[in-house]
């Protein structure tokens, strides 16, 4: 079989419908505006870790669906969160990305709010003669709020199901690692990327591309037999590593003893890989002495936000902490071997899908849930199509 | 030639040895002990965060495995001015700040700002020339769209 004609090219896939996901759901604005409607207002999401508000008053300001928002530990140690906007005239409130304020006070006409969204102040209240604009009724419009092992999610749907059952046991095998001894964020950064959000979080539910990363090539691809890596899929689109695959260190150069030098996060071995990907946008990955959280938000049908944090160990020395954040560097960061790579391939595939010149994707691999199987990929485009209503091999 | 103008040609040189991939050259340069490493301020941790380090060796390492891995295609370009030499903890010792701008140039030829910052260096005098012992770089920039893997 060799080249095809434009016809072949464009023909939906002769295979079974799981098994292919149509281009347009990378660069369709329709798709794009159901997918704000139907998923990210309606479903949980993270927000930070609470490490992030180790103290009463401490916030951190994020942006969620095209809207800024801020968690805030109150004085009664509560995480709350809320629209990042003045309930007077709409200003910003919160400007930098974190800080403590035991008060915030719009710096537009200075009305002030408390960490539990009150509102606490208004100038010279008393011109609104009418009587309908008092502190009582002008609090913030809170966002609702979880904590999972340290990690805090918000939801904008007032009338969703709780966290837990949209989680369900997905983050069952992360419960030691996460909440074993405290942990702590010491690595964060942006990329704004020239891709769909659903382009990245792919290259963190597909393990097939493994044959990108020379370092994979070398420390992992062959550090075990294929069926025994374990894959698994839970209710609700995530899925992630069914056991641990192992990775070979000695492989890489400058790799060799990692993990030798500090202790792994607690329920890890220094060579064990575990992954976890949260439906819509979330991946949780440890490689035994560290974990690295991804939160990808999508600001436009071709344009994603990645936000990437790295935890180890909270209140460990400061030798065991730098080469911790080695470990992390190796494979992660703007720096790191693997990270630059996945960004290329997610840039790269949303660059022939934006113009159509990519019509599908082939998301067949099916190695009875071990190898390099596809099927997080499906579950994850299953639970996609199930909330948009739309078939991801012809959602148009 | 000055201590003063032999520091700035070293400066300048690192720069055109990582531009052109010259890695032998830029090591050439670089003291026995070298330490190289970039450091962010994070606003949202209000930490501080390291996003590379390395010894010499390491910097060797990591030029040799470059070949292989998938880059990042186009070209970067340092630009640096060079704000104030000090002498340091000895009189063979010189802190070197600069400031420092990395462009990047893909492949059609269109240039973007990728990066602003600061080095930090310490040089020393040995024999009849001057190496980097230390390279520290601040980053102004946080955002590096899709990553590096060669330092800057």
């Amino acid at each position: 079989m060799g080249a095809r004609d434009t016809s072949s090219w464009e023909q939906v896939p002769a295979a079974p419908a799981e098994h292919f996901v149509s281009g347009l759901v990378y660069s369709d604005p329709d798709i794009y505006r159901d997918e704000s409607d139907k998923i990210f207002s309606k479903v949980w999401r993270l927000a930070c870790h609470e490490s992030e508000l180790p103290e009463a008053f401490d916030y951190r300001v994020f942006d969620h669906d095209g809207q800024s928002l801020f968690s805030i530990r109150g004085e009664d140690n509560v995480v709350r969160t809320f629209l990042n906007v003045c309930s007077h005239r709409g200003a910003k409130l919160l400007d930098q990305p974190a800080g403590n304020a035991k008060s915030i006070t719009c710096f537009y006409h200075r009305w002030t709010y408390d960490s539990q969204g009150g509102c606490t102040g208004i100038p010279r209240a008393s011109g609104y003669a009418s009587g309908s604009v008092k502190k009582e009724v002008m609090g913030l419009r809170e966002v609702r709020t979880e904590i999972l092992h340290g990690l805090a999610f918000v939801c904008m749907d007032d009338a969703a199901p709780p966290l837990g059952s949209h989680i369900g046991s997905a983050l069952d095998r992360f419960s030691e690692m996460l909440t074993g001894q405290p942990l702590e964020v010491f690595h964060y950064n942006q990329a704004i990327l020239d891709c769909n959000w659903k382009a990245w979080h792919e290259t963190n539910m597909d393990l097939y591309h493994e044959f990108m990363h020379v370092v994979l090539r070398q420390t992992q691809v062959n550090a075990m037999p294929m069926e025994d890596r374990k894959r698994i899929v839970f209710d609700g689109g995530h899925g992630g590593s069914g056991g641990d695959l192992k990775a070979a260190y000695d492989g890489y150069e400058g790799f060799a003893g990692r993990g030798d030098d500090v202790p792994p996060l607690p329920g890890m071995s220094a060579t064990d890989f575990r992954f976890v990907n949260l439906f819509p946008s979330t991946a949780i990955i440890s490689r035994g002495t560290v974990v690295r959280i991804d939160t990808v938000t999508p600001i436009g049908p071709d344009k994603a936000l990645l936000e990437m944090r790295g935890l180890g160990l909270k209140g460990e020395s400061d030798e065991h902490r730098r080469i911790r954040q080695k470990h992390h560097n190796q494979y992660w960061g703007p720096f790191g071997r693997n990270v630059p790579e996945d960004m290329v391939a997610a840039e790269s595939c949303a660059d022939s899908f934006r113009n159509q010149a990519g019509r599908y994707q082939i998301i067949a691999r099916d190695e009875k849930m071990s190898g390099q199987d596809d099927a997080i990929l499906r579950a994850f485009y299953a639970e996609w199509g199930r909330r948009v209503d739309r078939d991801p091999g012809a959602p148009v | 030639m000055s201590d003063h103008e032999a520091i700035r040609t070293l400066i300048g040189k690192s720069c055109l040895a990582l531009d052109d991939s010259d890695f032998a050259a830029y090591l050439g340069l670089c003291a026995l002990d070298f330490s190289y490493c970039i450091r962010v301020w994070s606003p949202e941790l209000r930490k501080d965060m390291i996003w590379l380090e390395h010894d010499r060796d390491g910097m060797a390492g990591l030029f040799e495995t470059l070949p292989e891995h998938l880059q990042r295609s186009g070209r970067l370009s340092r630009h640096v001015s060079i704000s104030t030499i000090e002498t340091g903890a000895s009189a063979q010792e010189f802190v070197v700040v600069s400031s420092v701008v990395v462009h990047h140039t893909d492949l059609g030829g269109r240039t973007q700002t990728l990066a602003v910052g600061r080095y930090n260096d310490t040089v020393i005098r040995e024999g009849g020339a001057v190496l980097l012992a230390t390279r520290e770089v601040t980053l102004e920039t946080r955002d590096l769209g899709i990553g590096l893997h060669v330092p800057l």
